[in-house]
């Protein structure tokens, strides 16, 4: 199983399609540091205008950590676009080229294969994600140094101490990591149906959007779907930056994630298996 | 000799919808054996060929590759079995070694010895390009590249679907006599199919011709075409004597002057009572020749079959 990981892995860095994602987070956030580095103060400022009248508030709130905390919550609309680049090309890629006709001759069960594939796919979004967080990390403190989280997320507005920074970011990315496993999943299942990889994109994409009108949108009507979409807990990384942790939501959000993986993965193995190869 | 048949299908079929691409099909391919499959385009020759190397799921029936049943015992089935569907695919950004080690740690379950690859590229004329990505290399290399990883794993039997597709003459005469040179010097078992009648009258030892889905004939090419041969042409002198004598003859149809020789409808197991008679009336008999090709063979059963079902084909061992 090792050695077949190795080589999806291998087929999988090789492709020039795998960096886009990388390109794309290397040239962004960058570009978003830069520019939070000659405006964010302002922006900063503005935000805390209103604060500042009822509370005294003294040191760096603007600094690596706020940075990176801000690029969390803007890329997560970009980020399942980027991994279905590669997730939803792990089969239908192998269609399109006529590949599986050398691969599925083998004496190997078709599951071990799609098996190999799938955990790529797993390492491929954790890759991409940890990138996300080195890069946004290491430029921020670099750049706009440390300090304290003053953390907005709707209505709630909290001070994190720096000592709890280095925890709760690698909390928040873990949960990350596992909210993309799931739009991996699905860009994988779409891709077992099809043998373009281009059909799995937008399927992926489409499921995203429509989910997150559903969960966003303050309609009485969604009320009764929205605890069956995935969409509703995949920003279950922000509890990280709560105080305290709410661990039992975050256990009950990772619960729900971790079976819409399972799920996709059963759904895709069932299809994989039974799959005639006509191209 | 049943303990030699290594591929068996048994019923074996797949429908689409409502149409049976393959029906009842069922083929004995022997150790040793270079086994034609024949078929006008659309017969479902590929269709019965990626049954067998599990790429298609059978409507019905089964297959059984050395003694292992493909549904339940894949793993063990496809042991010993590589496979060249249709046109060889690779992944083109991948350098022709590192495809082979894919292809070979599938087989092998562990990366292959750079020796034995070299050793395969060297076989198939593709030692110095190793190093080069696949999507530099011709449609014949890639050919050759597919036998080549095919090779790697040293299979007892070897499936080939159409190997000479977009190849020159020159591509097509390197592939089929490597195809024997496989059987002779390996002893691989080689299941080839074509829809190129002279590749398989030159190359195979047995055969089997598929038409619209349903199997019309299996056997040894030999005693098929052999056996099935009706026109005879005998160069027998003199030729007025030697005519007058078939002419007279019960198992001689349709006697007639061909050049200097005589064309005739003779079953082919009467020819040497025709030969003894003309011998015994004094005609000197300086040769016989079958004049039916397998070409002939070939349209005679396909077109006569019209694409009946006939689900028991004769069969010789």
């Amino acid at each position: 199983m090792i050695n077949l990981i190795y080589f999806e892995l291998f087929k999988t860095y090789a492709k020039w399609r795998t960096y886009i994602g990388f390109i794309v987070i290397g040239v962004l956030i960058p570009l978003v540091v830069w520019a939070m580095k000659m405006e964010g103060g302002k922006i900063m400022q503005f935000q805390m205008k209103t604060l500042q009248n009822d509370f005294f508030i003294t040191g760096n709130l603007f600094n690596g950590w706020t940075l990176s905390q801000m690029i969390m919550n803007s890329l997560w609309i970009h980020v399942p676009f980027l991994i279905s680049l590669v997730a939803g090309d792990q089969l239908a890629g192998e269609a399109t080229a006529g590949t599986f006709r050398l691969i599925l001759v083998r004496p190997v069960s078709r599951g071990r294969i799609l098996n190999s594939k799938y955990i790529t796919t797993l390492l491929y979004t954790a890759s991409l994600v940890f990138a996300i967080a080195l890069l946004s990390l290491g430029l921020g403190l670099t750049i706009l140094g440390s300090g304290d989280l003053l953390s907005i997320d709707r209505n709630m507005m909290t001070i994190i101490p720096e000592s709890e920074m280095w925890t709760r970011f690698a909390i928040a990315y873990g949960l990350a990591i596992l909210s993309m496993w799931v739009v991996a999943s699905l860009a994988f299942l779409f891709s077992s149906f099809v043998e373009n990889a281009i059909g799995p994109i937008i399927a992926t994409m489409a499921v995203i959007v429509v989910f997150l009108i559903i969960t966003n949108l303050p309609v009485d009507s969604f009320e009764p779907l929205k605890p069956y979409l995935f969409t509703t807990y995949q920003d279950v990384w922000q509890q990280a930056f709560r105080i305290p942790i709410e661990w039992d939501r975050i256990a009950k959000s990772c619960a729900v994630l971790a079976g819409y993986c399972a799920g996709f993965w059963a759904v895709t193995f069932v299809v994989f298996r039974r799959k005639d190869i006509l191209s | 000799m049943a303990s030699d048949v290594i591929v068996r299908t048994h019923n074996l079929g797949k429908r689409y919808k409502n149409r049976w691409a393959v029906e009842d099909v069922n083929l004995e391919i022997y150790r040793g054996d270079i086994f034609g499959f024949l078929g006008p385009n659309g017969a479902g020759k590929s269709t019965t060929i990626r049954m067998i190397l599990s790429l298609i799921q059978p409507t019905a029936g089964s297959v059984e590759l050395f003694g292992h049943q493909l549904r339940t015992e894949r793993e063990k089935a496809l042991a010993k079995v590589a496979g060249i569907v249709e046109k060889p695919d690779f992944y083109l950004y991948l350098t022709a070694i590192r495809n082979m080690e894919i292809a070979g740690s599938l087989t092998l379950g562990k990366t292959p010895d750079r020796k034995a690859i070299a050793s395969a590229l060297g076989l198939v004329g593709l030692g110095e390009r190793a190093n080069d990505r696949v999507k530099t290399f011709s449609h014949g290399m890639k050919q050759r590249l597919g036998i080549a990883q095919a090779l790697l794993c040293e299979p007892d039997l070897i499936v080939l679907d159409e190997p000479t597709n977009g190849l020159d003459p020159q591509g097509m005469k390197e592939v089929r006599e490597l195809v024997v040179r496989l059987s002779k010097e390996r002893g691989m078992t080689v299941f080839l199919s074509s829809h190129l009648l002279n590749e398989v009258e030159q190359v195979a030892t047995r055969m089997a011709i598929i038409n619209k889905g349903t199997l019309v004939v299996q056997g040894n090419v030999d005693e098929l075409v052999r056996n099935s041969t009706k026109n005879i042409l005998l160069d027998a002198r003199p030729q007025k004597k030697a005519l007058a004598v078939m002419r007279k003859m019960k198992l001689v149809k349709n006697p007639l002057p061909d050049g200097e020789g005589i064309t005739a409808e003779i079953e082919s197991p009467q020819i040497p009572s025709v030969v003894a008679g003309l011998v015994r009336a004094g005609c000197k008999v300086y040769g016989v020749k079958q004049e039916r090709s397998l070409e002939e063979y070939f349209l005679s059963v396909t077109e006569s079959e019209g694409g009946s079902p006939k689900p028991n084909p004769r069969t010789t061992p």
